[in-house]
Parts: structure tokens; sequence; C-alpha cells
């Protein structure tokens, strides 16, 4: 699930950078910093890749989850650090939602 | 003797038409004399009788509420956009008596077991004055029973004005219905009545009894140019526009300028709680308007706008007074200033509230409604952990398509128009109607 879940975000990432003028590396992974150290994203960025990505999970998976809440941001690591990190923590609640 | 100035104009213009309905024209003698026939039958009334009539604009009814005026009774207008809440309303006003006038326009009277002793009613009995409850519409939270008293009320009607015939499009039981319907009654002009509110069926009678002015809201001069209805119906006869009761998106007063150029808009000031104020736009394409009159002063406060009027109402029934200690209504409108004109912001409690940066509704709807496709949208605040709130919209589009695609046009469209945070960040797409029976938006959750 994850490679499936790194690509929807890196698709999310894409259209944000790309409509929202935020400027992006020419290499994206897994490794690519979102929030934080480093980051591509101030918070507005963030919310709106947030949501971008929840709806994407729904609508290709088929999986109601969210992915902004208290326990998201109470996580010892946070899930917005990375696209990986935030597709381990998309894949954690969904596998939580099935 | 409260009405007297009206029935000297009715006797004076008998002939004239006073009121279309259904297709059925009444003249001026017409309503004279159905006032006096029903005064007679409420000679039992005590002055001062909590009375609510239950219909809308229809001869009948409309002959009654000036008889229970003339009477000295306090009088409830309700209509059936609050059909769930008549019993509530009812009750909150002490109602005494129920008149209900069905669609066919046949009164019929009924009694209950309240006897109103709410101290408003009270001074309205001593000082022996007519009185009006007008509950508002409740669009931000629940609804308030605004009491006046008649007397005041009246007092500006008895200035002779132009009267045009008129579409009576905002409701018997709301301030703006009130105040058309005394508008032109005063002054000798034709009131022309609909059973529906629709853009196909507006659009229809204006053309028919070629109506010179419709008194409407910017919702559906909204709903006016995504129907499309005007392309099918000959509005030639429409002199004036006006709307109140929200903010106008500046892209529908700008397109609404492109196709109607001989029409002068107008744009009116009204609360249940002051009245309506006389206003004037400082041009048919402004936002900037000028407002008060006689009667009315104006003042801003901490960029709040405050109203004090000759026509106050005297309180709420069932809320504290929200009067100032000198006497001013707090409007809860934000405003700007320019010199003597202002612009109407909206109310802070719609504002969302984007990581400290601040955002209202209206401007990004009307950002959004100059999209090719969007037939409405209501944006609104949503929760979000991250910036405390979000900018959500629902939508209703014309386009068939799909979340994605309207999502990414919608940024593209809203990038140079609007800065990063105010761009919605959360869409939906609805197929529903956004607006209650007061043509008003209804932003509330529901």
């Amino acid at each position: 699930m994850k490679p499936e879940l790194v690509s929807l975000i890196l698709n999310a990432v894409q259209e944000l950078g790309e409509h929202n003028g935020v400027p992006l590396p020419t290499a994206l992974d897994g490794d690519t910093p979102l929030f934080g150290r480093d980051g591509l994203l101030d918070s507005l960025g963030l919310v709106t890749l947030v949501v971008a990505v929840e709806q994407a999970i729904e609508d290709e998976l088929g999986v109601s989850v969210s992915l902004a809440d208290e326990r998201a941001l109470s996580q010892r690591a946070s899930p917005y650090r990375t696209v990986g990190a935030l597709a381990d923590y998309a894949g954690s609640l969904i596998r939580a939602a099935a | 003797m409260h009405i007297d100035f009206l029935l000297d104009g009715f006797r004076a213009n008998h002939t004239k038409d006073a009121v279309v309905w259904r297709e059925q024209v009444v003249s001026y003698g017409w309503l004279a004399d159905a006032v006096d026939r029903w005064g007679r039958s409420l000679a039992d009334a005590a002055p001062g009788t909590v009375v609510s009539l239950e219909g809308d604009f229809s001869p009948n009814a409309i002959a009654l509420l000036l008889a229970l005026v003339e009477r000295g009774c306090i009088v409830v207008p309700l209509t059936s956009s609050v059909e769930m809440k008549k019993p509530e309303f009812r009750a909150i006003a002490q109602v005494e008596a129920i008149v209900s006038v069905s669609a066919d326009d046949q009164a019929r009277p009924a009694h209950t077991a309240a006897r109103p002793s709410h101290e408003l009613f009270t001074r309205l009995r001593s000082a022996q004055h007519p009185g009006l409850v007008l509950f508002s519409s409740g669009s931000t939270g629940k609804s308030k029973a605004a009491v006046h008293d008649f007397v005041p009320l009246l007092e500006k009607f008895k200035v002779p004005r132009h009267a045009l015939r008129t579409l009576t499009f905002l409701l018997f039981d709301h301030i703006g219905g009130v105040n058309t319907l005394l508008y032109v009654l005063s002054n000798a002009g034709c009131i022309v009545t609909v059973q529906d509110r629709s853009p196909e069926v507006v659009c229809a009678a204006i053309e028919k009894y070629r109506v010179q002015l419709l008194p409407t809201s910017p919702t559906f001069i909204n709903l006016l140019l995504a129907s499309e209805a005007y392309k099918d119906h000959d509005l030639s006869s429409l002199e004036l526009v006006t709307y109140g009761t929200e903010v106008m998106p500046e892209s529908t007063l700008t397109r609404f300028r492109q196709l109607f150029p001989g029409i002068r808009l107008l744009q009116t000031y009204g609360l249940s709680e002051v009245g309506i104020l006389r206003s004037q736009s400082r041009s048919s394409d402004s936002l900037w308007v000028k407002v008060g009159g006689e009667g009315f002063e104006t003042r801003v406060v901490d960029g709040m706008l405050q109203i004090r009027a000759q026509s106050a109402m005297l309180g709420y029934l069932n809320a504290p007074s929200p009067f100032t200690p000198d006497g001013w209504f707090p409007t809860g409108d934000a405003v700007e200033v320019d010199g003597e004109y202002l612009r109407i912001l909206g109310r802070p409690s719609e504002i969302i509230n984007v990581g400290g940066e601040k955002v209202y509704p209206a401007e990004v709807e009307s950002v959004l409604l100059c999209m090719e496709g969007v037939k409405d949208v209501t944006v609104s605040a949503e929760a979000n952990p991250i910036t405390g709130q979000i900018v959500a919209v629902k939508v209703s589009l014309s386009t068939g398509e799909t979340l994605p695609e309207f999502r990414r046009r919608m940024r593209i469209f809203c990038r140079d128009r609007l800065s990063g945070f105010k761009i919605p960040q959360k869409v939906l797409i609805v197929d529903e109607k956004m607006h209650g029976e007061r043509f008003k938006k209804m932003r509330r959750a529901s």
C-alpha cells in the first residue's frame, strides 16, 4: 500500500506546486520534507495538501480518513515531516478503518 | 384613526389598481371597503389584542392587516415560510387570536388560551397604540421577536412619494415586505403578488403586469442570472431593483449591470429591529452606500455600524434589549467608511479565521460566482486543528465536472484573484438549494 500512497501524495504535492505557486525541488520522493525543518510547505500549504490527500484517498480508495486532527498532531513523530511519514500515517489509518 | 391618511388616499384613488392577486385586480375602492368591513367584524376585539395574521400578500390579508392596526391590535404576521415554527412563534408572541387567510383568500378566526402579559405589550396598551411583532430570520441563530409600536412605523409613510408598480417579493412577515406594502399603499401604487418566488414566476409576473420595481435579495439576483429566466421574458418595464438583507457579491453586481444597463440598482439597508433605512448607492455599480434619512442616525463604533431610529422596535419578546444605554442599536455588521459612504462587509461572526488571517465569506463567494458554470456557492468556516479554521465551499455546478476537475480549475481561477489563504481548501459539490424561504444564504451548519 505504501508506494501507492506515496505516489498519491506526490501527485497532490505536484498539483499544489503548479496551482498554488509552491516552489518544488526537481526530484520528489518519499524522503521529500513537507513541513517543519527544510519543509516545502507553510501551514496553509500543509492544510491544503492534507485536505487534498484526504479527498484523493476517498476518491481512489473509497476510505474516509482524517489526516488532520488532534491525534495526528499528538503523534510523537509528526506525520507531516516527509511524504513517506504522511504515507505511513495515512496507511495506518486506512488499515484501522478496514 | 391610526390609518386615516391611508384610507383617505384609498378613497381619493378608488378606481386605481391596488393589488394584483392570482390574475385578479382589486381597486383602492375595494380595499377601502374591505378594511371597513373587517373593522366592523373586529368590533368585539379589544384594542391591544395580540392577533397572529397567517397568510401571504392577498387582498383580504392586506385589508385585515390594516383593519387590525386601525383597531389598535398587536399584529403578528406569519407566513408559510415559517410553517414548522408557527406553534413556537405563537407561544413566544403570546398570541390570543389567530386569523388565518387561506390560499383562496378566505379568512378564519380562532382563539387561544393565551393571556398576554409581556411588559412591552403592556406599554403598547397603555399608550393605546397598535403594535407589530416580527421574527428575525435566524439565519445566524435563534429567531428573535421584535416588538414595534405601529404609530412611529407609519409616520414616514405620511410623506408623499412616487409609487411604482411593485412586485411583493419580500415576505408578508418580514420588515422588508411590510415596508414595501405600506410604501406602495400610501402612494396609491400597485402591488403585484406572486404565489411562488422562483425566477421563472417572478419574470413572468414582471412581464405580464409591467412591474417597475422589484425589491429583492442578492441571492435572488444570482438565481435570476444563473437560471437565465430573463431570456424568456420581456423585463423592459423594470426600472428599479432594490436589494438588501445580505452582502451583495461584487461579481453579481457587475454581471447584472452588463445585462441590464437600463435598470437602476439600489441597495437598501433594513433590519427587523429598526426598520428600513433610505439609502443611496454611490452609483449603480457601486457597493458604497449612504444610509440614513429622516428619523435615522448612523455611527460606526470599532468598525461596526450602529443605528438610532425613531421607528426602532421597543425591544425583543424573547431576548434582552440590544440597545446601548444611549439608545443605539448595534447592527452586528462590520463596515468600511469612506466619507459619508459605507460599504457593508458582513457579520464578524461569519468571518473565517485561517491561521490568524481573516476571510469574509462574501468576498470568496463573489470570486467563485465569476467562474463559468458555477450556479451558486456558500462559503463557510470548517474547524481544522492546524490553522484553527479553513475555508470550505459548497458549490452547485452546471458543468458536470468531477470534484478533482473542478478543484483544479478553481485553484487556477482564484490564483490571481484571491490571497492564498482565501482560496477554499475544502470543496464539496452539492445539488441542493442554498437559501431559505427568504432568499438569504444559510451559512449556519445544519
